[in-house]
């Protein structure tokens, strides 16, 4: 059943229809946006996900939500790159969902720290500003990001502008942030009615482009006055303090983070770290090099890296490295031969031409995960038979009990087992033209792209559940919670108006010993099952670089 | 078929050692109930992975969960009307800054209506006549009868009519406009009324001198 709907999903590919979703899909992005941006946003991005391209109207009919609500909520996940409109025949407007980029959102977590480790504190808010906002300009970005980190700086010094804007330009250089399409500049504009909406548009040019701005100034301080205001309205300061009066030099120029780039970090670090685990520490770093060198030069979904001589490489090895040009050759020699085909030979000339195999290399690290997956779940000697199907393509049953030293009844029962949960499947191979069962061949087999399909589809499946949990923990306790987040503020204010030790101890026994307890406890389950979450995450990844890997192919 | 071994002795058509039990084996019982939810499971997981980058992650993650909600993208749900408003809400309220979205990227559609009176009119008159022949219905023609009555006012009746005609209009396109455009349209009477200083039965036009009898002269008039 499983398999027939992966063939129904293959025949919308060659359609290139837009992807129906799997149930677990929509589940997983019904989650994720009511926790991000709440239930109206949550039900319409759901309703667009499971009936497609819709204009206002009938979105607003088929919800049962006010307009308003409707308009709201659409303009969010607009401006998230969420939902995407298009101008249809007639002026019609319709609104589509993109369930991928919902999922991304998982990621967000990741894609913060990776910039923390590679532009510190300043690309890491950078970045963690536009994820936020989904769009921003780089003068907004500057602004924000100046007055986050002067309040994490001491008394008396501030975050100079300048810097941000090097942080920014840095990441701009690299690609890991890039500008939003834009609204063309209308030249006639007498030329009839507006278009009942914009179509945008994007110079790959121009993509990368900083535009020169002269952003002078330095962060400021959240002066405390501003946190008093607990019963003021507060929402009248913030449109006070936006200088309205200043125009924005970078007006309409919006700057996104560019996930793909991200994910071709990700899996530069994953491929780099599994030759590191295979090999050695030189070796990885050898393949981190020749990467590095690929970085812009190679688009991300190629199958391998334009060819690199081995002088080029011994050129572009990090200072530190000593090792001699021959040792060079002899690691790449190794590599090469690797029966994980990682890095393959394809040329002589400059001292040999190497390549990566991006491909190859995402189809060893899916099947690793496999490998892994059915070694934890059914133990080592079935992860042995399922090694063995994979690495002989076709197998009897009797064979494989031969193969494997495993007793036949043991072996059928641990097939069955990885046959019931699709990890393998029969290859029917009939002998005569009647399919007679006792004249048929039946082989085991492991079709990695199906098996890893399934895998996806149950992680999809395993982040809802641990969401859904955490969620419930998080419900049951919340009488709890709350009352120890009130006495957290009583005391933090206390604190501030200078009150004896007496007090405090007071105050800090309205919590009772066993609810103590019980907080540890539910702090220790939330962070368990958010960690598990990024974890799970990680695994799909891997599945996901490596299915639309194959997806490309020409 | 060629192949049976004889009259109704049951044969399988292949070797059934192949599949793993032989004949007259006892099999497990048939399965009557789905499977338990929960079932024990022989392998456990293995532990998380743990380290700096992972506690970091996991800080960030909690964090941002807590600063979306916080966010001005996030939408509370609309709060149903307690029965007693609690001071202690009041006091809790996260005040959000408001976003306004940059228009120009957005499909017109989206932005929200005005309301206000003074655009009202305009961009009724507007799509009055950018929709063509006005409607007439039978009741439109018996108001603009009743208008032109009260009024005298050729000017203030005539918008009237384009407001009501625009409204009719728009009042096609969803039920909701329409409480809207009732809500205005009241509105608009209420204002035209009141514009008038003059109450409308001070004008005596004297018809009614004479139509009562003189009959009653018994009280003298002072």
């Amino acid at each position: 059943m499983k398999r027939k709907l992966y063939y129904i999903f293959l025949f919308f590919l060659a359609l290139r229809l837009p992807r129906t979703m799997t149930q677990a899909e929509i589940k997983l992005c019904s989650l994720l946006l009511q926790e991000h941006f709440g239930e109206i946003v949550e039900k319409i991005g759901v309703h667009l996900i499971r009936t497609g391209s819709q204009p206002l109207r009938v979105i607003v009919h088929d919800t049962g939500t006010s307009p308003d609500q409707v308009k709201k909520a659409l303009c969010v996940l607009i401006q998230h790159n969420l939902v995407i409109y298009q101008v249809h025949k007639r002026g019609v407007v319709e609104y589509e969902a993109q369930c991928s980029h919902m999922l991304r959102m998982l990621r967000y977590p990741r894609y913060i720290y990776t910039t923390k480790t590679l532009y510190s504190d300043t690309g890491e808010l950078i970045v963690e500003e536009l994820l936020l906002n989904g769009k921003m300009t780089m003068s907004a970005v500057v602004k924000k990001v100046a007055d986050r980190l002067t309040e994490t700086m001491e008394d008396g010094k501030t975050m100079d502008y300048a810097e941000v804007s090097n942080t920014f330009v840095r990441l701009a250089d690299t690609h890991f942030v890039q500008r939003c399409p834009v609204v063309p500049a209308t030249e006639d504009s007498d030329s009839g009615p507006p278009p009942p909406a914009p179509t945008l548009v994007i110079n790959e040019k121009d993509m990368y482009v900083v535009p020169k701005l002269n952003l002078i100034g330095k962060g400021k301080r959240r002066r405390s006055s501003d946190e008093d205001a607990a019963g003021e309205p507060k929402a009248k300061r913030p449109k006070q303090s936006t200088d309205n009066k200043e125009p924005i030099p970078d007006d309409g120029i919006y700057w996104q983070a560019n996930l793909d780039r991200f994910h071709q970090h990700f899996r530069d670090q994953a491929i780099v770290s599994a030759v590191a685990n295979r090999m050695d520490q030189t070796s990885s770093e050898i393949v981190r090099t020749m990467l590095r060198m690929s970085e812009i030069t190679t688009p991300s979904s190629a199958p391998f890296t334009q060819p690199l001589s081995s002088n080029e490489i011994f050129r572009s090895l990090p200072v530190g490295y000593n090792i001699s040009k021959q040792v060079l050759d002899q690691y790449l020699t190794l590599l090469a031969d690797d029966p994980l085909e990682f890095v393959g030979k394809s040329g002589d000339s400059g001292g040999g031409m190497y390549v990566i195999n991006l491909h190859k290399a995402l189809a060893s690290l899916a099947t690793a995960t496999l490998e892994s997956v059915v070694q934890e779940r059914f133990g080592s000697r079935c992860a042995r038979i399922f090694r063995l199907v994979l690495q002989k393509k076709h197998l009897e049953q009797k064979q494989v009990e031969d193969f494997a030293m495993i007793p036949a009844k043991e072996a059928k029962d641990m097939l069955y087992k990885m046959l019931s949960e699709n990890f393998i499947s029969l290859q029917e191979i009939p002998k005569t033209p009647d399919h007679a069962p006792s004249r048929t061949f039946y082989l085991y087999t492991v079709n990695v792209l199906s098996a890893a399909r399934m895998l996806l589809h149950r992680c999809y499946k395993s982040i809802a559940n641990l969401i859904e949990r955490r969620q419930f923990e998080t419900k049951e306790n919340k009488r709890l919670l709350e009352k120890s987040q009130r006495v957290e503020a009583i005391i933090a204010s206390m604190q501030a108006t200078g009150a004896e030790a007496a007090q405090l101890q007071e105050i800090e026994e309205m919590i009772t010993a066993p609810e103590r307890q019980q907080l540890e406890t539910l702090k220790r389950n939330v962070n368990k099952l958010d960690a598990s979450e990024i974890q799970v995450d990680e695994t799909i990844f891997l599945l996901e670089s490596y299915i639309e890997s194959t997806m490309k192919r020409p | 078929m060629a192949g049976n071994k004889g009259r109704g002795r049951a044969a399988y058509t292949f070797n059934i050692e192949a599949v793993g039990f032989s004949r007259g084996e006892k099999l497990p019982d048939v399965v009557l109930k789905p499977p338990p939810v929960f079932p024990d499971t022989d392998y456990k997981p293995v532990p998380l992975k743990t380290g700096e980058g992972e506690d970091y992650m996991l800080a960030l993650k909690q964090e941002l969960r807590e600063t979306m909600k916080r966010m001005p993208y996030f939408i509370e749900p609309p709060e149903e009307k307690q029965d007693i408003e609690r001071y202690s809400k009041r006091c809790m309220k996260v005040y959000k800054e408001e976003w306004i979205p940059d228009w120009r990227r957005f499909p017109r559609e989206m932005m929200p209506r005005k309301k206000c009176k003074k655009a009202g009119p305009k961009s009724k008159k507007e799509k009055a006549t950018g929709q063509g022949t006005a409607l007439t219905s039978t009741a439109d023609v018996l108001k603009k009868i009743e208008e032109l009555e009260k009024r005298g006012d050729g000017e203030k009746s005539d918008e009237e009519n384009e407001e009501r005609e625009g409204s009719k209009e728009k009042g096609k396109d969803g039920d909701d406009e329409d409480d809207e455009e009732a809500a205005e349209q009241e509105y608009d009477e209420e204002e035209q009324e009141e514009e008038n200083d003059y109450i409308n039965s001070y004008f005596d036009n004297g018809d009614d001198f004479g139509v009562d009898s003189d009959d009653n002269m018994d009280e003298a008039t002072y």
